[in-house]
């Protein structure tokens, strides 16, 4: 069974298509990595599974039921933008009114169990207005995080956060999807930090989803490629790429052919011209760069 | 297939979370205490303050015409008047305790704004599919603080008319006309909590729009208070009340039940 599986869903805002026929399916236990770019329908789909918005069309499931089942829905946590705090509580009593709202039974040890795993128990007496923007992310997280959620959905949780926040946010979703079978929905542009625990990855342009794959996916899609300098870089490029068929110069200054085999066969070939290699090495194009390209593609 | 069970919460269970939350959070508003406090003090210094200009006459230098400033009578003016009086525009009329059913649209319009404004309604509704629970809830607590706001009026009332030493003569109401006439009041805030909530969640986190439609959504029935509770109501007046506020809270909140179902949230 899947966590979520929506088929076709469009979402029409007055004459602004913002989703157009856009299907997802996000297995149990996973951590979902949502991306695209500004505008592509993200935050739309997130407050659509979320029940914040009505669709024009389509169908979301939730844990194999309708998303608006009640018994579903007070299983899902969700951060979107910013969390929903009172300015004027503190956070303590922000967290205990979202507890109440869960019907929760042992409120004040669920509450400091999960202000203990964001670090911010310390900060439990300070009202929402005067903590930080990581701070309020924290909460955020801690909040949807209430009443052992099934699903979570979070909106570009990292944003604002420091190296700490980041890693402690790692380590929470990874251990809340292994331990609580939990699964997580999580979009974000820091794709460096979401290559680090995405299991899957959902890409989203136009309000369509152009490609969802695992993580083991996009590691075998993911194209070695030969990177290397030399004295004459502009000469060695044009070489090049009379063999191969895709030679780039990278913003590091690093010659990249994607189509070669081993760093050998270019050493000798470019020797053979006449080109002396300063550096080679073989790598491997991550997320950002996989997620660039296919944009790219769809221009 | 993998299966996932999924604890059931029944509505009664729902409902009194919602509420307990709902009533945390208005009885640690400070604008609760700051609007209750003020239906207390008015009426002490409406009745302190005409009783104090009753009789006194201002002349209009220009065109000579004196204008004499009638003040409070009685008492219970401030309550409501008998039935069959006509209703006049003048000061006694206007400065009752039927003005705190706009108080109300303001305590429940920011009240429900509040909760679009801070997001929370984004956490509430991801947690609680049922929008009828919120409009239940939001109904009660509006009538809970509406009531707080008329029985702080009638107290104030009763120590405004003990300060300025005007009659405490029940005259044709009686006691019991009295009791049941606030008692009729208390039931007609369901009408108008009923209104001021659908406009408000209509508005959503645009406080003003709230405000200023329940107002305007208020006034309309305005004219019909002093009729439906005059100061000699009776059962029948009570029964009228309640039964209007039920209508009015059942039908208006349905409609506002699919104006949350129906509108985005956030």
């Amino acid at each position: 069974m899947n966590a979520i599986e929506i088929k076709n869903l469009t979402k029409n805002f007055g004459q602004k298509q913002a989703l157009r026929g856009l299907d997802m399916t996000v297995p149990m236990g996973a951590i979902y990595g949502f991306i695209g770019e500004n505008g592509s329908g993200k935050s739309t789909t997130e407050k659509l599974i979320c029940g914040l918005l009505v669709p024009s069309d389509g169908q979301i499931k939730l844990f194999g039921r309708d998303y608006t089942d009640v018994d579903v829905r007070a299983k899902v946590g969700v951060l979107i933008e910013a969390p929903g705090c009172f300015p004027n509580y503190s956070v303590w009593n922000n967290m205990m009114l979202q507890a109440a709202n869960l019907g929760m039974k042992n409120a004040e040890e669920e509450v400091r169990k999960v202000l203990k795993l964001v670090r911010m128990e310390g900060a439990a007496s300070n009202k929402y207005k005067n903590c930080s923007l990581g701070m309020k992310q924290r909460i955020g997280i801690a909040m949807a995080l209430l009443g052992n959620p099934k699903l979570l959905v979070l909106d570009e949780p990292i944003n604002g956060l420091d190296a700490d926040g980041m890693r402690i946010m790692r380590e929470v979703l990874v251990d809340i999807t292994r331990e609580a079978q939990c699964t997580v929905v999580i979009s974000s542009h820091i794709l460096g930090e979401l290559e680090k625990i995405a299991t899957h990855y959902g890409i989203v342009r136009n309000g369509k989803m152009i490609k969802e794959m695992t993580a083991q996916e996009l590691e075998e899609s993911c194209r070695t490629y030969v990177a290397l300098q030399t004295k004459e870089m502009n000469r060695a490029k044009a070489i090049l790429a009379c063999k191969y068929s895709r030679v780039e110069e990278d913003e590091a200054g690093y010659i990249r052919v994607y189509d070669a085999k081993e760093p050998e066969e270019i050493v000798t070939y470019l020797y053979e011209n006449e080109i002396l290699v300063n550096e080679i090495g073989t790598a491997k194009i991550g997320l950002e760069e996989y997620y660039i390209d296919l944009m790219k593609e769809g221009r | 297939m993998e299966k996932m069970n999924f604890e059931h919460n029944s509505f009664g269970k729902r409902l009194g979370s919602m509420l307990k939350v709902d009533f945390r959070r208005m009885f640690t508003m400070p604008l609760l205490y700051i609007m209750v406090g003020s239906c207390l003090v008015m009426p002490i210094l409406i009745l302190v303050m005409t009783t104090m200009m009753d009789g006194s006459v201002s002349v209009n230098p220009q065109t000579g015409v004196e204008t004499v400033v009638e003040g409070f009578e009685n008492t219970w003016q401030a309550i409501g008047s008998v039935s069959g009086t006509a209703m006049s525009m003048d000061l006694t009329s206007m400065c009752n305790i039927n003005m705190l059913y706009f108080f109300v649209a303001v305590l429940v319009g920011l009240f429900v704004s509040q909760d679009f404004r801070s997001g929370y309604a984004k956490n509430l509704f991801t947690v609680r599919a049922k929008k009828g629970d919120y409009i239940i809830a939001k109904t009660l607590v509006g009538f809970v603080g509406g009531a707080l706001m008329l029985i702080a009026y009638f107290i104030g009332t009763i120590l405004g008319g003990a300060i300025s030493g005007l009659s405490f003569d029940t005259g044709t109401a009686g006691v019991s006309g009295i009791v049941m006439c606030m008692i009729a009041k208390i039931f007609l805030i369901l009408v108008f909590v009923a209104i001021d909530l659908l406009v408000s969640v209509a508005a959503k986190q645009k406080t003003w729009l709230s405000i200023v439609g329940s107002l305007c959504a208020g006034m309309l029935l305005f004219t019909m208070i002093p009729m439906i509770t005059p100061l000699d109501s009776t059962m029948m007046n009570v029964m009228l009340c309640l039964a209007g506020g039920i209508l009015f809270s059942v039908g208006l909140g349905a409609i506002s039940n699919i104006v949350l179902k129906k509108t985005s949230l956030v």
